[in-house]
């Protein structure tokens, strides 16, 4: 484990933290492309030129995508832990990851994935539990399945390029998937916050009606 | 190579009909093209040399064929049957998206690069059928399919990232225990909630609410196929020489696997409303799978691989029998329509023929496959109480056809039957005799008396084919649905070479890595 590749997976912690606690959406987003951005450079070895260059692209598109949804949240829908609770949850779960030679996990990617993969989850979590704003799931989301793919380098080593590509695809439609669903609810109800209640039964002539 | 024409029109067509979608004459053509464009692409497609990309590989099957083509022609039959209803612009740009993903994530050699492709291709479905036009009850509903799918990628990521860490020459050695107990429930949990197993039945029924009725089929039936193909397709190679030490987890799944078939089935028998009756179904077939999953054997997956295709072909008949149930009676409640059956007795048989596709017999590739999977996982009383379970998508329909023989209720007895009918002038064009003369007289002279009455009725049919069109959506729903079910009936029957194609081996690659869909 090299002090860059600790450095990187520090990196990735602080963005998952800050994109799923800091207040303003905007830099919320920044957080998030800095985490993705980031990610590929968390494995040991290294992915090929070709598909770290697509890993950073992606993070850096999804990150934008979700810049661009983050322009529509209004000031007063924040996150629902504050930073420094979120950054402490980075920490500890950046703290366990890192420990994990202690308890002899069998895996075959670097410790420094690990601390970072479960640094990600350890942040993303909370939100995806709790909170019943779009945007902030929509993050979450992003940083979980970024999480995840750290997790997955840790567990079975640096993973093939075909499984980078893939890995950014899905992170860019995820980040697609929030700016349009963010876009929708603002349209819809003026706010970024899911609508209550359970979904009622549609009437006949609403379905009948079709969609418009 | 095959596969890449397939994926490019389908990409291309799911943007195309996402453009269009505002435009409610160009947004049907566009959109129904397209799928018919895709669906000739998907027909192409076969067991070729694989594609290399990026140190791993795409390539076709037969399987990969099938899943595609009884996808999008059961997806097209019911867009028809829901153009002819109404209106859902955002339908067709799902279907083709989902599948353009589902050919990614089965063409794909390994399980995280398919799982990947198919959490994209879940969540480009669900974005396409529920992003737009927005409401609340379409972003609640996108919200939880959002969770669901990322969720889900990364239990199933984390669960096959564990396998190689403890047994790293596949087959080579069975995986640790405890390790192979937590991918073991893990995996099932992916299974649980992609296909809606009791606890985690609410989002198939909610999905039935608030999405296009029209995308239902690829939301519902072919997406959670597609993570169960992966799934299963990977868990008997990687967990299957670690079977013997997980006795107790294999039974939590396949208790599981009893208590969805069996609450499944009442819930199915009690709903009221057909789309949920129809939920409920495809949450009772979820505890096939789970079956299919704790057994960690390669024939019930082969089975499996026939079994999914045969489950998601109903299943999308269902939906589109639903769609025609409701436009033609202007409700989907079972409460309000008793008595069905006099007034659409063509609904009757295409559920009948559904419900022969989904019960089937001994001898049919449906029965034998759900047959073979019931018992590679369990034996005796669970047998017997699997089997019974198993059976509750046949008896939820029975009980759809019953209600249907009773006394016609009001709203049944005020709709409109399911004759064909033309427009009135048309009719009246067709009757008159010549318009001048004498009688003509002769076999030529008739013949041509006749010519012209024919053609002045196809002048007038040309004329006239909105309101003959707009007076005849009922019988052609019908008919339509009655195609739909000819297809389930196919797949039960084990047409198109299923049962050949779930057992043939994938694509021989120098990787290990093998071809989920393959």
């Amino acid at each position: 484990m090299t002090p860059l590749l600790v450095a990187a997976g520090a990196l990735v912690a602080i963005g998952a933290a800050v994109g799923t606690g800091a207040r303003d959406a905007r830099i919320a987003s920044l957080g998030l492309a800095v985490m993705l951005a980031a990610a590929p450079f968390v494995a040991n070895p290294l992915p090929g030129p070709l598909p770290l260059a697509f890993g950073v692209v992606a993070g850096i598109l999804a990150g934008f995508l979700v810049f661009v949804a983050a322009r529509r949240v209004p000031n007063h829908a924040g996150p629902p832990l504050g930073l420094p609770a979120t950054l402490g949850a980075a920490a500890a779960g950046f703290a366990v990851g890192i420990s994990a030679t202690a308890v002899a996990l069998p895996r075959l990617g670097p410790d420094a994935a690990l601390a970072a993969g479960l640094a990600a989850c350890a942040v993303a979590v909370g939100p995806i539990a709790v909170t019943r704003d779009i945007f902030r799931l929509g993050s979450a989301l992003i940083v979980l399945v970024g999480g995840a793919i750290l997790v997955l380098t840790a567990l079975a080593g640096t993973p093939e390029p075909l499984t980078g590509i893939a890995a950014g695809v899905v992170l860019v439609a995820l980040a697609g998937a929030v700016a349009a669903v963010t876009g929708g609810a603002v349209a819809a109800t003026g706010g970024t916050a899911v609508p209550d209640g359970l979904p009622g039964r549609r009437a006949a002539a609403t379905r009948a009606g079709g969609d418009r | 190579m095959s596969v890449l024409p397939f994926l490019a029109l389908a990409i291309v067509g799911a943007v195309i009909a996402t453009l269009l979608r505002e435009f409610r004459r160009l947004g049907t053509l566009a959109g129904l093209g397209a799928v018919v464009v895709a669906l000739a692409a998907a027909g192409l497609i076969n067991p070729d040399t694989p594609l290399s990309i990026g140190g791993g590989a795409l390539a076709g099957s037969d399987h990969l064929r099938l899943v595609l083509t009884l996808c999008l022609a059961g997806g097209l039959l019911v867009l028809i049957v829901a153009r002819l209803a109404t209106w859902q612009p955002s339908a067709p740009g799902a279907l083709l998206g989902g599948a353009a993903g589902i050919g990614f994530a089965l063409g794909l050699a390994g399980t995280p690069p398919g799982l990947l492709g198919a959490a994209a291709a879940t969540i480009a479905a669900s974005v396409l059928a529920l992003g737009s036009p927005a409401a609340p009850s379409r972003i609640r509903a996108l919200a939880r399919e959002l969770r669901g799918a990322a969720t889900s990628l990364v239990i199933g990521l984390i669960a096959a990232g564990i396998v190689p860490g403890v047994a790293p020459a596949p087959g080579a050695a069975p995986a640790e225990p405890a390790a192979a107990s937590l991918v073991l429930l893990g995996m099932a949990l992916v299974v649980a909630h992609r296909f809606g197993a009791i606890p985690l039945h609410a989002r198939v029924s909610r999905l039935a609410d608030a999405a296009p009725s029209g995308a239902l089929p690829i939301l519902a039936a072919w997406l959670p196929a597609a993570w169960g193909l992966i799934i299963l397709g990977w868990a008997p190679a990687a967990l299957g020489p670690s079977s013997v030490g997980l006795g107790l987890e294999r039974g939590l799944v396949v208790t599981l696997a009893l208590a969805t078939l069996l609450f499944g089935t009442v819930a199915a028998l009690i709903q009221d409303e057909v789309e949920h009756v129809v939920a409920y179904t495809i949450v009772a077939d979820a505890g096939v799978a789970l079956l299919a999953l704790a057994a960690l054997d390669p024939a019930a997956r082969d089975a499996a691989r026939a079994w999914i295709l045969v489950f998601a072909t109903t299943r999308t008949a269902m939906i589109g029998w639903t769609i025609a149930f409701r436009a033609a009676f202007g409700t989907g409640r079972l409460r309000d329509t008793t008595g069905w059956l006099r007034r659409a007795p063509a609904l009757g048989v295409a559920l009948t023929g559904i419900l022969v596709a989904a019960v089937a017999w001994p001898g049919l590739l449906a029965w034998d496959a759900r047959l073979t999977i019931l018992q590679s996982a369990t034996a005796g009383p669970a047998l017997l109480l699997a089997y019974a379970g198993s059976l509750g998508t046949g008896a939820a329909i029975c009980r759809v056809l019953v209600v249907g023989g009773g006394r016609p209720s009001a709203i049944v007895a005020s709709s409109l039957g399911e004759l064909p009918r033309l427009p009135a002038g048309l009719v009246a064009q067709a009757a008159v005799p010549m318009p001048d003369g004498a009688p003509p007289a002769g076999a030529i002279a008739a013949a041509g008396a006749l010519a012209r009455r024919l053609r002045v009725a196809a002048a007038a049919a040309g004329r006239d084919a909105r309101p003959t069109l707009e007076l005849n959506r009922i019988p052609l729903r019908a008919f339509a649905v009655i195609l739909l079910a000819g297809l389930a009936l196919l797949a039960a029957g084990g047409a198109f070479g299923i049962d050949a194609a779930a057992r043939a081996p994938g694509p021989m690659l120098p990787s290990p890595a093998p071809f989920v869909g393959g």
